[in-house]
């Protein structure tokens, strides 16, 4: 009778003992999956070749953004007429923030919805520019409106007004979400980022 | 600058809380600092939702526009962080060269170059890899130092300097989860050098293990694995199948521990026995070669007990479930081929995402995905794989970009055309407005009331009306009629007098006040020719410097398009190539798999063949 022992022992020996990468636990399970099913280990030499590739392209990429951006930046918002709004938060724990819309002069300019990440990233210390405008030098009335959920996870919808006079040279406003330990509620400023 | 809040950031620690130092990210934090500049706290934004891509854009376009001067070293450092987290190895690597040559904490560099070495080894850059761990001088956190010492030796190993792996690994200190993998290694190490009975200790020690863990459970089962095999490859089958059967029945391991445990009995003529784990194999999945050798397995064991038209009717199974599952690679491996694959394993994958820490981590349904399951374990399609999704967040950036820059091309030209087509009436007006000529009114204004306050004159202030009155009495007065020496003429003239002096009065009681007025009003007109003055000069300058706006706008336009053609020409051209490397990848497995099936099937049928002939020779003899 043959002898249909087809799985070769010393090829079984010798995939089981694959070295365990010095990766975490999970990228250890996944070696061992690997090794436990038989997939060899393919072109380093090819797959390095292709990365050096990719490293040069994401460079020259990377610095082709950079003078899109600022390309963009110039055209569309000169620096002269140039206002820029960020929104920042501080601690948090009496707003959740959901939205905030934004009003120049009376006329609606912008109306932005913040996803779950993009609020935590804000509390981590980010800040977000959530609008930029051209304005005339001269006065002008900012109106931001908040809307989340404050203390006690109830619905909160909070305004904040500033006058602010737009000179010659690019202008940031700062609005910015702060937690008034005193009252136990949310504070709502609007001030110029020097 | 005033206070902001504080972020949990420092320049030792502000790459440790990136993703990138996550293991050790609790440990590093330190003293809070603020973010003083509006546009590096945009940075922190994209960072902490780890959208490396936008994050290092921005954080260029801020250094370029020298926005973030407040936070130069740290935004260096989180530039590096940034590159590495995104994949960026080599650009990274530069940064940390130069940042760490400087005055950096020993620990924070050390981390550093910990992960690019780490980076750098699952990308294919031993050499590099050797280096970073080189340039390591101080002591690593314990987690890492494990984690260091494993990556030393697997880089060991991997260039076949089995001696030094041992030497690295034999002395391990501790007993943690790291212990058990070194001492796995170790065993690896030794039996690659040749020491296998001191591998089969160390193995064995290993396959005892009592533990809860996932991953250690599977590496229990992986050394029992091992071992069992090397003790049928011995000749020692009675010691093979306690081993063996040691191995979970549901872990990864299970199929080749049945096959083996079926083995050790078949070598030692117990086929009735080695039936039990064999006939178990026959109902799982048939993409493991171990189930699929049981399907030869079973009626190689039923020959043995004689049983011989089961066998044959076993053999056909077989034959018939390679040729089915053969047919079904076939079909995968042209699925794979027309390229539809990846665009299938990327479906999920939200644009977005980028960075080195993503993964596939479920293939999508379909015929082929089942074949590939063990190719997604491995690091170097993984890495491809990686590779291959940056690269279409690249073309769609470039892609939104040559849109946009066709945006701004469209727009500028009608700004410019705006431009051109009010330049001659601006012109015309412009020089019809004599700005001067009034200039020079305001002046004379400013003399005439000088003059009038001077000498009093209130008349020169009267309205209108008023001086209409005024010279309307005036004419009477002269009226020849009111002359006549008569009671009624002199009645008249007294009227008169009197009308003229209630006049008269009136705009000497208001004079001051319309003074003021009308000294207000020229002050004013004065203010608002300033002002037309200096827009005029705004004006004279634009049209001067626009063209020259237009023209700067229009090369940068001009530069900026070849750039993204040529990126996006290159860019495609690398996509292909990194899909032709993953489809090879993919199609060398299928390939693999169908080789076997085929050997199987010959196997299969050679075997049937000779049940066949002994039949006819037991049916001749019978007759």
């Amino acid at each position: 009778m043959l002898n249909l022992r087809t799985i070769e022992w010393a090829a079984v020996i010798c995939l089981a003992l694959t070295a365990i990468p010095a990766a975490n636990a999970e990228d250890s399970a996944a070696a061992m999956a690997s090794v436990a099913t038989g997939t060899n280990e393919v072109a380093p030499g090819k797959l390095r070749s292709l990365d050096e590739d990719v490293q040069s392209l994401k460079d020259e990429v990377l610095a082709l953004n950079r003078d899109l951006f600022l390309l963009e930046e110039e055209l569309l918002f000169p620096a002269n007429s140039q206002v820029a709004f960020f929104i920042s938060m501080d601690v948090g724990e009496f707003f959740d923030l959901d939205s905030v819309s934004l009003k120049i002069d009376g006329k609606d300019v912008a109306n932005y919805l913040y996803t779950e990440r993009e609020a935590g990233a804000l509390l981590r210390g980010g800040v977000h520019r959530v609008h930029m405008d051209n304005l005339k030098v001269g006065d002008h009335e900012l109106v931001a409106v908040f809307i989340g959920q404050g203390p006690h996870v109830r619905d909160y919808r909070r305004g904040a007004t500033m006058s602010f006079n737009k000179g010659i040279g690019a202008k940031y406003l700062e609005l910015k979400i702060t937690d008034k330990a005193s009252k136990q509620q949310p504070e709502f400023v609007i001030q110029e980022w020097e | 600058m005033r206070d902001r809040r504080p972020i949990l950031v420092a320049l030792c620690r502000l790459a440790a809380t990136a993703v990138l130092w996550q293991p050790v990210a609790a440990e590093t934090l330190t003293a809070p600092v603020v973010v003083q500049d509006a546009h590096y706290g945009e940075v922190l934004f994209y960072f902490y939702q780890e959208e490396y891509f936008p994050a290092i854009v921005r954080t260029l376009v801020a250094r370029e526009q020298q926005l973030i001067d407040h936070h130069d070293a740290e935004s260096e450092l989180l530039l590096g962080g940034l590159y590495l987290s995104y994949g960026h190895h080599l650009r990274a690597a530069e940064i940390f060269e130069r940042l760490l040559a400087g005055n950096v904490e020993p620990q924070v560099r050390d981390r550093t170059w910990f992960f690019l070495a780490k980076i750098w080894n699952q990308r294919g850059y031993p050499e590099k890899s050797q280096e970073a761990l080189d340039s390591i001088q101080g002591d690593l956190p314990e987690a890492l130092a494990a984690e260091r010492q494993l990556l030393q030796a697997q880089i060991h190993i991997d260039s076949g300097q089995y001696d030094k792996a041992i030497a690295l690994l034999v002395d391990w200190q501790g007993r943690n989860e790291w212990a058990s993998y070194a001492q796995f290694n170790l065993g690896v190490a030794m039996v690659r050098s040749g020491r296998v009975s001191e591998a089969e200790l160390i193995l064995d020690a290993l396959g005892k293990q009592k533990t809860r863990s996932k991953e250690l459970n599977a590496l229990r089962d992986k050394a029992n694995l091992a071992l069992g095999y090397a003790f049928l490859q011995d000749g020692q089958p009675e010691s093979a199948k306690p081993v063996l059967q040691r191995v979970r029945l549901a872990g990864p391991f299970s199929n080749k521990a049945l096959l083996g445990a079926g083995w050790a009995d078949a070598e030692r003529g117990d086929y009735r026995n080695a039936l039990v784990p064999w006939l178990e194999l026959r109902d799982r999945n048939l993409l493991d070669s171990a189930v699929q050798e049981s399907l030869l397995a079973v009626p190689y064991a039923m020959a043995k007990l004689d049983s011989i038209s089961h066998a044959a009717d076993h053999y056909l199974h077989a034959i018939d479930a390679f040729d089915a599952e053969g047919q079904r690679i076939d079909q995968a491996i042209a699925r794979i081929e027309q390229g539809e694959l990846l665009d299938e394993f990327l479906a999920h994958d939200p644009d977005g995402a980028t960075g080195w820490y993503w993964k596939l981590d479920t293939l999508p349904d379909g015929t082929e995905s089942r074949y590939l399951y063990h190719l997604m374990a491995a690091h170097e399609f993984q890495e491809a794989l990686k590779n291959y999704r940056d690269l279409r967040y690249l073309a769609r950036n470039l892609d939104r970009w040559r849109q946009n820059l066709e945006v701004f091309q469209d727009m500028l030209e009608t700004r410019e055309l705006a431009y051109y087509h009010r330049l001659p009436r601006i012109k015309a007006s412009l020089a019809n407005a004599d700005v001067e000529k009034l200039v020079t009114q305001k002046l004379d204004f400013d003399a005439q009331l000088n003059n009038i306050e001077r000498s009093s004159d209130s008349l020169a202030l009267a309205s209108r009306a008023e001086a209409a009155l005024w010279r309307e009495i005036a004419a009477l007065e002269t009226t020849p009629a009111l002359a006549a020496a008569i009671p009624e003429a002199g009645k008249a003239r007294n009227k008169i007098a009197l009308l003229k002096g209630v006049l008269q009065w009136q705009l000497d009681a208001s004079f001051k006040e319309r003074l003021w007025t009308i000294r207000r009003d020229v002050r004013l007109s004065g203010e608002a020719l300033v002002e037309t003055q200096r827009a005029r000069r705004n004006i004279d300058k634009s049209m001067q410097t626009e063209p020259q706006t237009f023209g700067r706008f229009n090369a940068r336009i001009a530069g900026l398009a070849p750039r993204i053609e040529s990126l996006q020409t290159r860019v495609d051209a690398s996509v292909a190539r990194q899909r032709a490397f993953l489809q090879s990848l993919a199609v060398e497995e299928l390939r693999a798999q169908q080789g076997r099936l085929a050997t199987y099937t010959v196997q299969a049928r050679f075997a049937l063949a000779a049940i066949y002939d002994l039949s006819s020779t037991v049916g001749e003899a019978s007759q």
